[in-house]
């Protein structure tokens, strides 16, 4: 297990808030100093846009962000820089994948595949693009255990599919997706793989060299790093095939009053300017977690994950949903309580100054097909110990027996 | 904490006056409230312009019941004008409880759908 306690030292937030035990990494991470130092060091020392100016400080920013860039595909395992394009997080990704590639690429009759436990800034920008092309818009169910097996994206992919989305990790199962072997299942046809890595990147050593994915889609907010800045991961042969989803300033190449030309590489979706100190600060969050590890992030993960849900099993009526095998999912759990509604379980530990988020998740059809209505998530990180975990369950304990 | 709310509201909640159906109600509506997913229905029984009775059925948190019972409390014998003037503030008030805005959306799912319903039958009746 991680040294937990000293780990929270470096996040002020928990300072501000010493009795917070804090369950909701999974919606976004808490900060490190290092971090919010680096955004404060950014707008102190080399604030000035990127890519507009000759002077020197501009010249500055400019190599900063693009090494921001190179540090981001080298957390990725990407071959090159060029394969990143930063984004404002991963709905701005996903949605620019649907956008830039799926709606160029995408006629009627064709398939696109989605799993059912896709995040609704998952599942949107495909139903929107099916629209548009006719394209078939294709839910693949997950199981009783909320896993959907190779077998059955096998029986689902076909001659027509052309597109299939999911998730690395669900933001509510905690389901653990294995990206090669049904990127390997999707290739054998000719489609592509778009993978949202929101709940991944933060918690598994992610190379998507070997997921052999096409797409990869995440947000710095989730994985230590600041909010409104988050990339996507593109194959370079399918980056040329892709349109932009916005026009405007920074990604020109020569425009007269009625036509424009566009820059290569992913300048070419970067329009207007883009968040800059946030880029450059999320590099300090990714140097903090290698600092860290991610391999013992995950073991420390798993640890906490089998002590919940050894926990959890013991509570009657209690509904864990999800695989029941802690290697299985990342580190997060959510539960039903037979009678007893969530968002007043979450408004109980709220009381008890313990985050949870209670809902559904951004996960509608995911909820209507395991039969449930809203569930009460824990999701845990590198600065959460057991003891978090043992007053959550104290305090959940107490607020079934309140409501029951 | 052992008391979050007073033991007044979770007797109603746990046994309450107005939930069930009415089999004469002359108006029937569904409220949903999609940050849960929480469905509320309600049952009206108006005549003359006046609420004679009211039901709601639901699977709905400690918040949304509590509200769903103030209402009815409130509105049943009350004419149809008079109720759609009666606001969230109002309810809140009979209420008393500190809610955060998250919370609000649950209290006042059983308000919004008796407005819809009460709007539908003033068209019904007026048009």
């Amino acid at each position: 297990m991680l040294e937990s306690a000293l780990i929270k030292l470096d996040f002020p937030l928990f300072s501000s808030h010493p009795d917070l035990v804090y369950l909701d990494s999974a919606a976004t991470s808490q900060k490190p100093q290092v971090v919010l130092n680096a955004l404060l060091d950014f707008y102190t020392h080399s604030n000035a846009n990127v890519h507009r100016g000759i002077y020197e400080l501009s010249e500055v920013a400019s190599g900063l962000y693009e090494q921001a860039r190179a540090r981001v595909a080298r957390f990725l395992g990407a071959t090159s820089a060029q394969e990143i394009v930063f984004t404002s997080g991963t709905t701005a990704a996903l949605n620019l994948v649907a956008y830039s590639y799926g709606s160029q690429v995408l006629h009627e009759g064709d398939e696109i595949l989605v799993a059912d436990f896709e995040h609704h800034s998952s599942l949107l920008p495909w139903q929107r693009v099916a629209a548009q092309t006719g394209a078939v818009l294709r839910m693949v169910t997950s199981d009783d255990n909320g896993q959907i097996a190779l077998d059955v994206w096998k029986n689902s992919i076909t001659a027509a599919t052309k597109v299939v989305v999911v998730a690395h990790a669900s933001n509510v199962l905690g389901t653990i997706t294995d990206i090669r072997s049904l990127a390997d299942l999707v290739h054998r046809v000719g489609a592509v793989l778009v993978v949202d890595g929101a709940q991944a990147a933060p918690h598994l050593a992610v190379d998507v060299h070997t997921l052999d994915c096409d797409f990869y889609a995440m947000s710095a907010h989730k994985m230590l790093g600041p909010m409104g800045v988050g990339a996507l991961y593109t194959k370079s042969a399918l980056l040329e095939k892709m349109v932009p989803y916005q026009v405007g300033g920074g990604m020109i190449e020569e425009v007269t009053a009625t036509t424009a030309t566009f820059a290569t590489g992913p300048a070419k979706f970067e329009a207007g300017t883009p968040p800059v100190a946030e880029a450059i600060a999320w590099v300090a969050a990714l140097d903090y977690l290698e600092a860290v590890g991610l391999e013992a992030i995950r073991q420390h993960e798993v640890a906490l994950s089998e002590f919940l849900l050894a926990e959890l099993q013991t509570i009657k009526g209690l509904r864990i949903l999800g695989p029941k095998q802690a290697s299985q999912r990342t580190g997060l759990v959510s539960v039903a309580v037979e009678g007893v509604h969530a968002h007043d379980l979450a408004d109980y530990l709220s009381r008890e100054q313990i985050a949870v988020r209670a809902g559904f998740h951004c996960a509608m059809p995911l909820h209507h097909n395991q039969h449930c209505g809203a569930t009460l998530r824990a999701s845990y990180y590198l600065y959460n110990d057991k003891q978090d975990l043992v007053r959550f369950i104290d305090q959940l304990h107490k607020a079934i027996n309140y409501y029951g | 904490m052992d008391n979050i709310y007073s033991s007044d509201l979770m007797e109603i909640y746990k046994d309450p006056s107005f939930k069930g159906t009415l089999s004469a109600a002359t108006n029937r509506v569904d409220g949903h409230n999609p940050f849960c997913g929480d469905q509320v229905h309600l049952d009206l029984m108006i005549v003359d312009g006046v609420i004679q009775d009211a039901r709601w059925q639901g699977d709905m948190c400690f918040v949304s019941s509590i509200g769903a019972e103030f209402l009815l409390e409130a509105v049943i014998g009350k004419h149809v004008e008079a109720v759609q003037t009666f606001d969230q503030r109002q309810l809140l008030d009979l209420m008393g409880l500190n809610l955060s805005t998250s919370r609000i959306a649950c209290a006042t799912l059983t308000l919004k759908a008796l407005h819809e319903a009460l709007d539908e039958y003033q068209k019904a009746n007026n048009g």
